[in-house]
């Protein structure tokens, strides 16, 4: 025998060692991060619904000796904040070190300021005490000097300055809009009427320019004392809210008159209205209460017919405060508010999802939010500056929003909708996750109907009833439709089979309804002639061969009657009947076309799995059960099918999870529509294709 | 006996039969669809010439006929080309309004660079600098033929300009980064901003003899008629191909096929994709799927050893059997997600801050890029080929294993000598399994760096060769693409057909391999179990 | 144990020696306080009811057992006096003086040529004329040269059964090893070929030490020196084959052996 070389085994057996820990890390580093991504998966979506939080990042003490502060607000990077006070002065903080770096009047007039009113973000304006006003703009610059280093460099500018007009009484607080060439001034009265002021410019011809004035007051009876007033951004409706806790609304479009559209109870138990505000977006206005509470009322279309009007109603109701709201800024970033309690709390509330972000200590008298909305500036009772960082990423998104009915702006009712994006800024994301469930389940329903009972079937037979020759080809065609990729068959089906099904509807539908008629019709010629040895020789095993010319018997009956069909039954147009007899439109894209695709998906994946499952089920059992007389059909409904049921269950379950993953079918052989409507002549979204389309 | 009929449930035998001919026909449909139209798309098409009964004429090839909905009147789709004539492509015409259909010798088809085919006869030339041309049947294509050592030049020089384009763009990140790392002044700076102005002034010269001599080649017309005597002249350099369908021989019709197919495997899309071939959908799809396969292959092999050969069974090995399995059956788009979320933000925007500062915020890795789309479709992929390593290993009996350590086999000399060489069929099956489809994937591909227009290949032979951070194009995007987003889904049919058809081979190649290797690997065990 | 140490005679220097070896299956006992010698160069047979253990103490030789997971061993098994137990044992080289042939021919799916060099080959021997004229001699050995010798470079997965368990001796030979281990090598098989292995076990003895499990008592009676009779895991009676076959100590020995039991 041979000598053992030892140098080699020492070699061998080092290799050994060193290919064991090197598999066994690299191995449960593979697995780790398999797992790790399985966990990563799960963590994506967590933060959606993190609670907000905020930080104080600055603090710092108002410059002593300067007259009352009216306003407060800062810059986007939250590095400059600045205050207004009663003598029009603008005043700058450097936040970081607390210290005022820079001042600018906003007008050079020497004159106390009575109100102001901020309707857009860093906008101001000022109503002076003689009744003119001065609308002001704080920007901000961001230089960089050589090193690179950015300073922010605030500049005042005056958007407008108007002359004041005569009133029949002294003057409480004004709001002036500028929209499209009209001018709007509201003032409110001490004698409690509102005084408004147009003034259009229009241009003719000639290019001439031509200023026309219209003044006009509000003389009618008003429920109460007025508490609080806004205006929309257009100046085009006036919400006010009385003592006696109403709340009106005015149309200022025309420029002669004003019609007072709403007169409703915004605030329960005679209590006063105490701070109104328009929501960023101008379709809501959030009304605060004496008694604390807060809420956003605004237009739905209500009636029937010729009656349908647009009505105030209350849409959502938000935390209430312990005491008056004194105050309600919105952001001007998204639908978040924040509201003032006369108790000192800071409330930060967002409109859609009445998700409570934020409650706030110190007793604030005044805040703004910063343009960006992620910081808010506050002034508390003893002249300090306080910002916080905000850190509310998702306040738009909670699970009411995701799966509850939701009152979305301009909707007549609390509705479940998917729009989550749009051309302008002020728009509601409307998240709701229903219709994109509902979509998915719609489509895969329909897909499951289609094609669980044909491969199931398919696959009994392949198993059971073949020849072991015919297995063999049938196991592999079937991997190989598999292996079809989804783009191609969302392709073929969106722009070869819609078109198709679209000019033959009626002929598709009689055809599914024929096959099965066609099928017992010839099983019933067929019985007396089954027992002969020429059909017994030739079917056994076969048997699908002979039924290939059904399907083409059915399909040719199906395209022959389906016009004489449409005509006798469905008035010459059968879409048009579906329309106008049973309201249903008929998409090209829709959920037949879908189900067809997804059926063509997910068939191989449960034929296989179920034929595999039947296989294994040994073929003694079906043995003993033919040897006690049983027929081959009563063999599998009974022993075979019961005993392979948990594989045939696994094949739909696996199934039914590729039809809702699969994502191009449904993107390209759907209109992507997010409604809900179980019509099978209609589209849907889903989940999947909705992740594809979005960007 | 009607009643045993029917309770022994012979019909039903028969039902199954029939939902299995239902499964296997509408199999059969979708190939023959695809093929028939895939096939077809290149095969020259008579041109008809329809006079209509108001005196008006039409040229062009039919597409389809149909009956009109609720009545019993036919009509025809021609496809009628010329564009830039008429804003349309394809038009429907009522059977009853054609007086007569022609089919004359002497119309030209021609595939231009712009607006499409256009259909007509040829009537004059105007050329300069070659000889005029003899008129005959094949002047045209003489004509163009003389033109072509100037189109090469025009082209070279085209070349060159791109070359030069990204020699300055090269050095501009240099300087890019120079100027981030606040260097200043020094002589290597200088001497960079010399040679860009170096490469600036030649960019220039270039360019405007390029111009020159493109404009020089575009005087060289050819003046053609349409159906009703319309006249166009068609610049000869614009001109891919013409042909006169009508007056071609079964040879040259193969030629032309033949032809066509080329250009569809080796050249360019042209006209937003619709037109030209697909060699970059191609070369980014077979990239794709090589590059994935290198990640996930090894990785997947490796876990799957560790996962049957080395772990002790235990409930965490089970866990992570689970693990895997759920892994493998989660939807493709939730993996681009992540992809999109882990790879391209996370990892990609990591190295964008630390290796190429100076570009940001124009992200360099921390986009959509083909190695990122690889990295996401190897996730896809390793679990798959984890479970497929390890049914193929536990599918080895004991008793080979028992027999090899029997014979004082060190544990890794069984596995490479025995199991790995037994287990692999199993493993090669499932990894091909998996990469046939990973190839006709397409929605993570669409969130993690597919485009439908690349303007560079992954691989090229500027250094350094594989710019793993470029965007890419693929067949199944192509489609997606081309049928769903281009502006006139009707003309570019055709080329959907055509994708489809190759993108569905590549990816039956490979799953006949796979099938094939499996039925081999059965055999063997078979006799194994005698 | 309470075992009369007539019942269990006591070999002069055994090869193998089992020392007080008790064998766990996670909390269940399947060996129970062995102790015996094996003899070298003879025949030892294990008998016994199935589960009594005999596949488990062989596999136990040439630690077969450590695939196994959750498997607890005390005492010792020493070999030529070297405890094969102690952790410090290079497993490799165990198994390379102790082979081993199994009850399921498991020859690998390979060329007959390769399996006999098999075990050559991962030793380090590249060299072709070694392992060319190891294969024929083992071949010859296992009396299978004759019968494959026109197709060596053929896959092994086309002999018959009997002719596979024989090329599993042959490799098994190829290294060679001091001490045979089979368990069952005969059970599956048809008797013709039962007789052909038992031959061999026959011819190899004097050679080898061979340690056979076997059901077969005719078998045990037919080719081995000793027999052990083992039931539930503890070693019954051990001695001569001829002593044990004729004149039986315990009684249990003789109820298995006569068949009223077992």
């Amino acid at each position: 025998m041979p000598k053992l070389d030892k140098q080699f085994i020492k070699k061998v057996r080092r290799q050994d060692r060193f290919a064991t820990r090197a598999i066994t890390v690299g191995g449960l580093l593979v697995i780790a991060s398999v797992i790790a991504i399985l966990v990563l998966i799960v963590r994506v979506t967590l933060p959606l619904f993190q609670p907000a939080g905020a930080e104080i990042s600055h603090r710092l003490t108002v410059k002593s000796g300067t007259a009352p502060v009216l306003a407060v607000g800062m810059d986007d990077t939250q590095e400059v904040g600045f205050t207004l006070d009663t003598t029009g002065l603008f005043s700058f903080y450097d936040l970081a070190s607390g210290k005022p770096f820079f001042t600018a009047p906003a007008s050079t007039r020497k004159a106390t300021v009575q109100s102001v009113e901020s309707n857009k973000n860093n906008v101001f304006a000022l109503l002076w005490e003689d009744n003119s006003v001065t609308v002001s703009q704080v920007d901000f610059r961001l230089l960089y000097d050589d090193s690179g280093l950015r300073t922010v460099q605030p500049e005042i500018s005056q958007l407008g300055d108007y002359p004041p007009r005569s009133y029949p009484a002294p003057v409480k607080s004004m709001m002036v809009r500028s929209h499209e060439g009209r001018l709007t001034q509201v003032a409110l009265l001490a004698d409690n009427r509102f005084q408004i002021d147009h003034e259009v410019a229009t241009t003719n011809i000639l290019g001439d320019e031509k200023k026309e004035a219209f003044s006009f007051l509000l003389n009618e009876e008003l429920p109460g004392p007025i508490t609080a007033f806004t205006l929309d951004e257009q100046g085009s409706a006036l919400f006010a809210g009385t003592g006696a806790g109403s709340l009106l609304r005015w149309d200022l479009g025309e420029n002669e008159s004003a019609e007072r559209t709403d007169n409703v109870v915004a605030v329960a138990g005679d209590k006063p209205v105490t701070a109104l505000a328009m929501v960023f977006g101008d379709i809501s206005v959030a009304v605060g209460g004496a008694d604390g509470s807060l809420a956003t009322w605004s237009q739905i279309w209500t009636g029937e017919g010729d009656d349908r009007v647009r009505r105030l109603r209350k849409t959502h109701t938000l935390t209430s405060h312990q005491a008056p709201v004194e105050r309600i800024i919105p952001s001007r970033r998204s639908k978040s508010l924040v509201s003032l309690g006369a108790d000192g709390k800071t409330h930060f509330d967002h409109m859609t999802s009445e998700k409570h972000l934020l409650n706030l200590d110190p007793a604030l008298t005044m805040a703004g939010i910063s343009g960006q909305g992620n910081g808010l500036i506050g002034l508390d009772s003893k002249n300090t500056l306080t910002v916080w960082n905000v850190d509310s990423p998702h306040p738009e998104i909670s699970l009411k929003t995701l799966f509850g009915k939701v009152w979305y702006e301009s909707y007549d009712k609390p509705e479940y909708v998917w729009q989550s994006s749009s051309a302008s800024d002020d728009f509601e994301p409307k998240l709701s996750l229903v219709p994109l469930l509902f979509g998915t389940i719609k489509g895969t329903l329909y897909a499951m109907i289609f094609a669980v009972p044909l491969a199931i079937f398919g696959a009994v037979y392949t198993s059971q009833f073949s020849t072991a020759g015919f297995k063999k080809t049938v196991k592999p065609v079937v991997e190989i439709m598999a292996s079809i990729p989804s783009v191609v068959i969302g392709f073929l089906i969106a722009l070869w089979l819609a078109p198709i099904v679209e000019k033959a509807i009626l002929a598709v539908i009689l055809g599914v309804l024929l096959l099965p008629l066609i099928f017992v019709t010839i099983m019933a010629v067929l019985r007396p002639f089954y027992k002969t040895p020429t059909l017994q020789n030739f079917c056994s095993g076969h048997e699908f061969l002979l039924l290939v010319p059904v399907i083409f018997l059915a399909g040719a009956l199906a395209m022959g009657i389906a016009p004489f069909v449409e005509q006798l039954l469905f008035a010459g147009d059968f879409k048009q009947w579906l329309y106008n007899d049973l309201g249903l439109r008929y998409d090209q894209r829709n959920c037949i076309i879908i189900a067809f695709g997804l059926g063509i998906a997910v068939i191989p994946i449960i034929f296989s799995i179920t034929e595999d499952a039947i296989s294994n089920i040994p073929p003694s059992l079906t043995a003993a059960s033919l040897a006690l007389g049983a027929s081959r059909w009563q063999t599998i409904w009974r022993v075979v099918l019961p005993s392979a049921s948990p594989g045939i269950f696994a094949a739909i379950m696996i199934g039914f999870g590729r039809a809702v993953g699969e994502t191009m079918i449904v993107l390209m052989a759907t209109g992507n529509t997010p409604i809900l409507d179980w019509s099978i002549f209609n589209g849907m979204r889903t989940l999947s294709a909705n992740i594809a389309v979005e960007p | 006996m009607t009643k045993r009929f029917w309770r022994q449930g012979e019909p039903f035998v028969w039902a199954t039969g029939l939902a299995l001919s239902l499964i296997l026909f509408l199999t059969l449909l979708l190939f023959y669809v695809v093929m028939a139209n895939g096939l077809a798309v290149f095969w020259p098409k008579k041109v008809a010439l329809a006079t209509l009964q108001d005196g008006r004429s039409l040229l062009g090839e039919i597409v389809q006929e149909e009956i009109i909905p609720h009545t019993d009147k036919k009509r025809l789709q021609f496809k009628i080309g010329n564009r830039d004539l008429y804003g349309f492509d394809f038009k429907w015409v009522d059977a009853s309004e054609i007086t007569s259909l022609t089919y004359p010798k002497d119309v030209h088809v021609l595939e231009r660079q712009e607006y499409g085919n256009f259909y007509g006869y040829l009537s004059e030339f105007e050329v300069k600098g070659i000889a005029p041309p003899v008129s005959g049947s094949n002047s045209l294509a003489q004509t163009i033929a003389a033109l072509e050592d100037r189109k090469v030049e025009v082209h070279l020089l085209g070349k060159k300009i791109a070359n030069l384009n990204r020699r300055v763009e090269l050095i501009d990140h240099h300087l890019a980064k120079a100027r981030y790392n606040k260097e200043e002044n020094t002589p290597a700076l200088a001497a960079m901003q010399g040679e860009k102005q170096g490469l600036k002034t030649e960019f220039e010269a270039l360019v405007s003899i390029l111009s020159e001599k493109s404009a020089a080649l575009a005087t060289n017309q050819a003046i053609f008629t349409d159906a009703n005597g319309r006249t166009k002249a068609v610049a000869l350099p614009n001109i891919v191909r013409a042909y006169q369908p009508n007056n071609m021989s079964f040879f040259a019709k193969c030629t032309y096929y033949l032809e066509r197919l080329r250009e569809l495997l080796f050249d360019e899309p042209r006209e937003s994709n619709t037109e030209g071939g697909l060699f970059p959908a191609i070369f980014g799809t077979v990239m794709l799927i090589f590059l994935m396969s290198i990640l996930s292959f090894p990785l997947g092999v490796l876990a799957g050893i560790y996962l049957r050969e080395y772990a002790k069974d235990g409930w965490l090995v089970k866990m992570v059997r689970i693990a895997v399995n759920n892994l493998a059956g989660i939807p493709s788009i939730v993996y681009g997600i992540f992809g999109l979320g882990f790879f391209v933000y996370g990892i990609g925007g990591g190295i964008d801050q630390l290796f190429f500062p100076e570009r940001l915020p124009a992200p360099t890795f921390g986009t959509g890029g083909i190695l990122w789309t690889s990295l996401t479709l190897g996730l896809l992929t390793v679990p798959v080929v984890i479970v497929a390593t390890e049914e193929a290993l536990g599918s080895i009996p004991p008793g080979i294993r028992e027999g090899s350590q029997a014979l004082a086999a060190t544990k890794l000399q069984t596995l490479t000598r025995i199991l790995l060489p037994m287990a692999s069929p199993g493993i090669l099956t499932g990894f091909i399994l998996a990469m046939a489809r990973a190839a006709g994937e397409v929605a993570p591909l669409m969130i993690t760096g597919v485009v439908k227009l690349a303007p560079a290949l992954p691989l090229d032979g500027v250094f350094p060769f594989l710019h793993l951070d470029r965007k890419f194009m693929h067949l199944g995007f192509h489609i997606y693409d081309i049928g769903f987003q281009s502006p006139n889904v009707e003309a570019a049919k055709p080329m959907v057909y055509v994708t489809t058809l190759l993108l569905i081979l590549i990816v039956l190649a490979m799953t006949s391999t796979a099938i094939h290797l499996r039925n081999k690997m059965r055999q063997r065990h078979s006799v194994a179990d005698v | 144990m309470s075992t009369p140490d007539t019942a269990i005679i006591r070999i002069e220097n055994p090869q193998v020696e089992v020392e007080n070896l008790n064998l766990y299956y996670g909390s269940s006992q399947a060996l129970k306080d062995l102790t015996f010698g094996i003899p070298g160069q003879q025949v030892t047979a294990l008998i016994g009811p199935s589960g009594c253990g005999k596949s488990t103490l062989i596999r136990c030789i040439n630690r077969m057992n450590d695939l196994v997971d959750g498997l607890r061993i005390e005492g010792a098994i020493t070999i030529n006096g070297e405890n094969i137990n102690d952790p410090g044992l290079d497993v490799i080289e165990l198994r390379r003086k102790v082979g081993m042939v199994f009850q399921k021919w498991n020859p690998f799916p390979k060329s007959i040529y390769e399996n006999i060099v098999y075990g050559l080959r991962i030793a380090g021997i590249q060299d072709k004329a070694v392992l060319d004229e190891a294969a024929e001699k083992c071949l010859k050995r296992a009396a299978l040269w004759d019968e494959v010798k026109d197709r060596l470079h053929q896959s092994a997965m086309g002999l018959s059964g009997g002719q596979m368990q024989r090329l599993c001796i042959a490799r098994a030979i190829a290294v060679s090893p001091e001490i045979i281990l089979m368990d069952e090598p005969c059970s599956a098989l048809d008797p013709r070929s039962t007789g052909r292995i038992e031959d061999l076990i026959r011819e190899l003895r004097g050679e080898y030490t061979i340690i056979i499990v076997t059901h077969n008592m005719q078998q045990a009676a037919r080719i081995s020196d000793y027999t052990a009779y083992m039931y539930l895991g503890e070693l019954i009676e051990y001695g001569p084959t001829q002593r044990l076959f004729t004149m039986p100590e315990k009684k249990e020995t003789e109820d298995y052996i006569t068949g009223r039991f077992g």
